[in-house]
């Protein structure tokens, strides 16, 4: 889930920052620079893990500061294809679910991804609102015995829910937006619930 | 800025915990960390890794060696802990294959064994306990 990557960027230290020691002035600046964003293709950028080298430091012609090239480790969010994680169940709609880790809200798991067969229905006790039900077919023993079903819905906002990685996705920043679409997301898991052990917690206990 | 190595080790939840506890992140304050940092930090202290510690997790690691999984499903069982025969079975690919129903409940002892349990079930937090009068 959490990853270390190495990477080296040349920054530019603003005089101000110049009154501290050169490891907590860089490391200001590479944390304004990358704190609580997606690199694409590299993840969500947590923290700075550590700087491992500082080289540089030219002023260059008619400009006020110094350029350095660091060297340092950052710890991104990037979990792997086929990892399973815990989520706790954000929204839902006829689409499918949405969940939220705290800090990482785009993880959608798209209704064919669902546990099958799955469906979206009006629950009757709760004020006739949506709900996915899964219906889990337990066959009899004899081929007379009928079939029982059992019911697991999905409807608990905040519920905990574990899913597997389908794929991760970086897409690119659109040059325009329609108006009512939702909020560009930079960093997007799909994820499954499609076997044993995977949906609510409470599903398994 | 130049990616020089995209991986350069993966980390398991308990050791991003600890580093981020020798930052400063902790229940009480959160001015120390940066936001992104408590976010996570928080997302870490709900789940269960909140009880782990240095020993429990080099024990589980080796005592998980004979089992022949990949690096990266013993990273998932170290994040998760499953304590039962279901949780393995999501976790590691070719379940019934490679450990058949025994191993993979032999594995879920080991894991309840070795890594100590939550203190309470995570399902039961902030509900009214039926057994309090």
């Amino acid at each position: 889930m959490f990853n270390l990557s190495l990477i080296e960027h040349t920054l530019r230290l603003p005089p101000h920052l110049l009154s501290l020691s050169l490891d907590k002035a860089v490391k200001h600046d590479l944390e304004k620079l990358f704190l609580d964003k997606v690199i694409a293709n590299l993840g969500l950028c947590v923290s700075v893990y550590d700087i491992r080298k500082i080289d540089g430091g030219f002023i260059f012609p008619g400009d006020g500061a110094p350029t350095y090239t660091v060297e340092c480790r950052l710890l991104v969010f990037r979990p792997f294809v086929g990892e399973i994680i815990d989520a706790k169940l954000k929204e839902f709609d006829k689409d499918g679910l949405r969940l939220s880790m705290g800090f990482f809200d785009d993880i959608y798991i798209p209704f064919h991804l669902l546990p099958y067969p799955s469906r979206f229905e009006p629950d009757s006790e709760n004020g006739n609102r949506f709900r996915w039900i899964w219906e889990y077919q337990v066959n009899g023993e004899n081929e007379d015995d009928q079939t029982s079903a059992t019911v697991y819905p999905i409807d608990e906002i905040g519920e905990t829910i574990r899913f597997r990685v389908q794929s991760v996705n970086y897409p690119s920043i659109p040059l325009e937006q329609p108006k009512d679409s939702k909020p560009f997301a930079p960093m997007v898991i799909t994820g499954s619930l499609d076997n044993d052990g995977l949906g609510p917690l409470s599903w398994w206990e | 800025m130049k990616i020089k190595n995209a991986n350069d080790g993966a980390l398991t939840n308990f050791e991003v915990l600890s580093f981020l506890q020798s930052r400063g992140a902790s229940k009480e304050v959160a001015a120390t960390v940066a936001p992104s940092e408590y976010k996570v930090f928080q997302y870490l202290v709900d789940t269960t890794v909140d009880k782990q510690t240095k020993e429990s997790v080099s024990d589980l690691l080796g005592k998980v060696k004979k089992y022949d999984l990949a690096k990266a499903e013993v990273l998932n069982i170290i994040n998760l802990r499953p304590t039962s025969a279901v949780g393995i079975y999501t976790i590691v690919e070719k379940c019934d294959a490679r450990l058949g129903e025994e191993g993979a409940q032999d594995l879920a002892d080991i894991v309840a064994e070795v890594s100590p349990p939550p203190e309470e079930p995570r399902s039961e937090e902030g509900l009214p306990q039926a057994n309090d009068v």
